[in-house]
């Protein structure tokens, strides 16, 4: 098929992409490598939540942090995308959640503190309206509440977790009630809860168990992120009024209710606008004539499909959607087949704690200062692709807390480069 | 000229997708529709990948809650790791059903050519019958077939009769073959002559070969077996001409069958070739207008239409064609309506036990089809349009009815 531009990726960085595109009323089409890496990352975006992986205080200005960290790293993905492409898909990125339905809150000037599932503070910048409330800055003490039989939430854990870690952690308290309908032994999950949360009835119900077991004035109640799946924003306001207390929810470990909200909501939005979706055909190979993309190859159904295109986004993000294919000893890059590392044994990819610097991590696609793919000279493979997410070499997200911003600095620059190739 | 054509990289582990490759992510139960509206699925992670470790082909298999699986596909085109969900849950299924014996029901509905044989010859008959409350009262208690599903009307000219009857166009730059389907021969002839008429205009002569039923309702019917046996004639009948013309399917999942599943799931020496060579018609169509080879002379059709992209198309990796061709016939406004599956799953949604739950999973997509109101609802494949009729009391079309229209068709 033939298309002005395609954007192959299904993490933020390619949906930001594609929303940059299709904005300019170019045509796109976006080759979706199955649900990825949003699904598991994104109940929020942090742009930059420790200026490195060992600092001990968050950073509260996050678009000042990124404007010093561009400074003192110039190879940096950040660096690479530049601070105008930050601001520009932020900008973008929250004007587009507002039209597509989604109520967010942030600024690429403050960091909110928000507690994780398990009891730690996490800073992030964008956040859903319905976990704004479970800012740890704020001091109104706070009632945790788990599920019985529900097993990736345990309110008692994260409430002394939370207690030890936090300031005025005395004023964290946990309580669990039983989900109407859902026996203890069943094993659910939490899109389980959020389909039921949709129901009126449920909530109410599940509002009344709450109220009988919180006590005291002035409380915010935090709940994990399960307060339904599609109409998100008419089921929280619903639950909080119904519950008489501020709410917020706690995002979960996969599959996270959060993270599918905002990925199915964007993903179907840019159908709904006219970008054209590519199901079920993972691209895999490109060929480059004379120094340019001529077409990348989908595995379709009974054969290859060749996508030609003026200027491609490869916006993979990692292992598992395709950036990377790992045999015993080689790392490669599917589409240009080069050699991105060699290891003696595989286990050479791994720190000792999983909580060191994984060298598997870094792995990826050298680029140029436009994101072209580069060769081991530095020049580009091809004038006209241009890398975003992930698949960067040295895109490390994990310790400075920064995916989703360096998701939407790099898929918006990508995209505003791929255009004027195009 | 310097080309560099860089070859795609082998990895057998990822390449072949073995249980392994299954990362335990979830994705796959976040989608199925199924799940979604019932709780006593457990869901394809579950039934599929994490099962297929502990079967044994010696030993008996546990089937339960295998058969409400409804074969949508969307768990693996979903799958980031491209695991094949479906080839273990319907292998499973199948020997499930060998061992236990097959429901007369599961025989009828997996023997569409034999239905539709009776059906067509009896037709008047059968379709008074297939509306009459009494008899259906009656398949409902001893067939299994759920009274209130409004069951294909059959036709008494098959479109193989009609096409041998149908005159050669005297000049033609290319032949194409035609699969046609036992959709398109006993029930919606109609299709198949807009079908050959499209094609015609554009200087293509349509081949209609000898072929078997592709094979889909025996494999949704836990039956494989029977589904490679349709599936060996089909690659018999049909590779010969591959090798000369492409095939192209009206049916989205007899395409895909032919594509794809006939050569993964089935197995089939020599299917490879036939399913490089088969096009669904609107990817078919699209590709002469790539090649600037379709005739673009439409007749404006002012219909205002939404588009619901069937579950196996998404499955064909091909994108929207039939979105890209309709946009270029003047008149036409077409959306997209994105409700997912629609819920009747080839013969799924007809089963008794299983009427309720395929209505439900439909009911988002027939909510947003009556909140947008169209002149009609589009949908490549037919118990698709079946259900979005039943369901959403909307009138639907194939969507090459409309340029079928364009041309002036009646
Ligand atoms: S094929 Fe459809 S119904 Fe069956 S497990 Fe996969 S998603 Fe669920
Ligand atoms: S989506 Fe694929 S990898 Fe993930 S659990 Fe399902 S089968 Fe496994």
């Amino acid at each position: 098929m033939k298309t002005d531009l395609a954007v192959v990726g299904g993490g933020l960085a390619a949906l930001t992409a594609a929303r940059a595109i299709q904005r300019s009323d170019r045509e796109v089409v976006l080759v979706w490598p199955g649900l990825s890496s949003l699904y598991f990352l994104y109940a929020t975006i942090d742009v930059l939540g420790y200026a490195d992986a060992g600092a001990a205080e968050p950073v509260d200005d996050p678009g000042a942090a990124v404007a010093g960290l561009i400074k003192d790293q110039p190879s940096h993905p950040y660096a690479r995308a530049g601070r105008p492409a930050l601001e520009g898909g932020t900008k973008m990125l929250l004007e587009w959640l507002r039209e597509a339905g989604l109520v967010w809150e942030g600024t690429l000037a403050r960091n909110v503190l928000l507690p994780t599932a398990t009891g730690t503070p996490k800073p992030s910048c964008l956040v859903p309206a319905s976990m704004a409330a479970g800012d740890l800055r704020r001091a109104d003490p706070i009632v945790l509440c788990g599920f019985h039989g529900y097993q990736d939430f345990a309110p008692e854990l994260a409430a002394a977790n939370l207690r030890r870690s936090w300031r005025t952690g005395n004023q964290v308290s946990a309580i669990r009630i039983a989900a109407p309908g859902f026996d203890a032994d069943r094993l659910f999950t939490s899109i389980d809860l959020a389909r039921s949360f949709e129901d009126r009835g449920f909530r109410a119900e599940v509002a009344n168990r709450m109220r009988r077991q919180i006590s005291g004035d002035g409380v915010r109640v935090g709940l994990p992120a399960v307060l339904g799946l599609t109409r998100a924003e008419e089921v929280y306001a619903d639950f909080e009024t119904a519950l008489g207390y501020p709410v917020f929810e706690i995002p979960t470990v996969p599959p996270s209710v959060a993270a599918l909200r905002l990925f199915d909501r964007l993903r179907k939005h840019l159908q709904e606008t006219g970008v054209e979706l590519f199901w079920n055909a993972p691209a895999h190979a490109a060929t480059v004539t004379e120094g340019r993309c001529t077409r990348i190859l989908l595995k379709s159904a009974g054969r290859e499909q060749p996508i030609e295109a003026r200027a491609y986004v490869l916006a993979l993000e990692d292992w598992v959607d395709g950036a990377l294919r790992a045999g015993v000893h080689l790392v490669r890059d599917p589409f240009f087949g080069r050699v991105i590392a060699e290891h003696a044994v595989p286990s050479q990819r791994t720190a000792e704690s999983i909580f060191g610097v994984q060298p598997y991590a870094q792995l990826g696609y050298p680029v140029t200062d436009r994101l072209q793919p580069a060769d081991e000279t530095g020049r580009p493979l091809a004038d006209n692709v241009f890398v975003a997410g992930g698949a960067i070499a040295g895109y490390d997200p994990s310790g400075t807390k920064s995916r989703g911003g360096m998701a939407i600095a790099t898929g918006y620059r990508a995209a505003m480069e791929a255009m004027a190739a195009a | 000229m310097m080309t560099e054509d860089f070859e795609p990289v082998t990895d057998t582990v990822e390449e072949q997708a073995p249980v392994e490759a299954c990362t335990k992510c979830t994705a796959c139960n976040t989608v199925c529709p199924v799940a979604r509206n019932t709780e006593i699925f457990r869901g394809p992670k579950l039934l599929g990948p994490e099962s297929e470790r502990f079967r044994i082909p010696q030993e008996p298999s546990v089937v339960a809650g295998l058969d409400l699986c409804s074969g949508c596909k969307l768990c693996e085109v979903t799958c980031p790791s491209q695991v094949s969900i479906q080839t273990y849950i319907r292998r499973a299924q199948n020997k499930g059903a060998r061992e236990r014996g097959r429901t007369l029901r599961d025989f009828l509905l997996g023997h569409t050519r034999l239905l539709g044989t009776f059906g067509s010859l009896t037709a008047p008959l059968a379709n008074l019958g297939n509306r009459n409350p009494l008899l259906r009262w009656f398949m409902e208690r001893f067939v299994g077939i759920h009274r209130k599903r409004p069951l294909p009307r059959y036709q008494f000219l098959t479109f193989e009769r009609w096409h041998r009857r149908h005159p050669r166009p005297v000049r033609a730059r290319r032949k194409v073959a035609y699969f046609y389907g036992c959709w398109v021969n006993y029930n919606e002839r109609r299709l198949g002559e807009m079908v050959v008429a499209i094609l015609e205009r554009n200087g293509i002569e349509v081949v209609v070969p000898r072929q078997q039923c592709c094979g889909i309702p025996a494999v949704v019917n836990s039956n494989t077996d029977l589904a490679r046996k349709y599936g060996v004639q089909n690659v018999r009948l049909l590779a010969p001409l591959a090798g000369e013309m492409d095939i192209v399917a009206s049916s989205t999942s007899c395409g895909l069958m032919l594509k794809h599943d006939y050569s993964h799931l089935l197995d089939i020496p020599g299917a490879e070739p036939l399913g490089a060579r088969t096009y669904d018609i609107c990817e078919y169509l699209w590709m002469l207008h790539e090649a600037k080879e379709l005739d673009l002379d439409f007749q404006p059709v002012p219909m205002r239409v939404l588009y619901h992209a069937p579950c196996h198309l998404k499955s064909h990796g091909i994108g929207y064609p039939a979105m890209r061709l309709l946009r270029l016939v003047p008149g036409v406004k077409v959306e997209e309506v994105d409700e997912g599956c629609c819920g009747i799953s080839g013969t799924f949604g007809v089963k008794v036990e299983k009427y309720d739950l395929s209505m439900k999973i439909g009911s988002r997509l027939f909510a947003a089809v009556k909140a947008a109101g169209s002149d009609a609802v589009l949908a490549d494949c037919e118990t698709c349009r079946m259900q979005v009729e039943h369901g959403a009391g909307a009138s639907s079309a194939h969507p090459v009815e409309i340029l079928a229209r364009a041309y002036g068709y009646r």
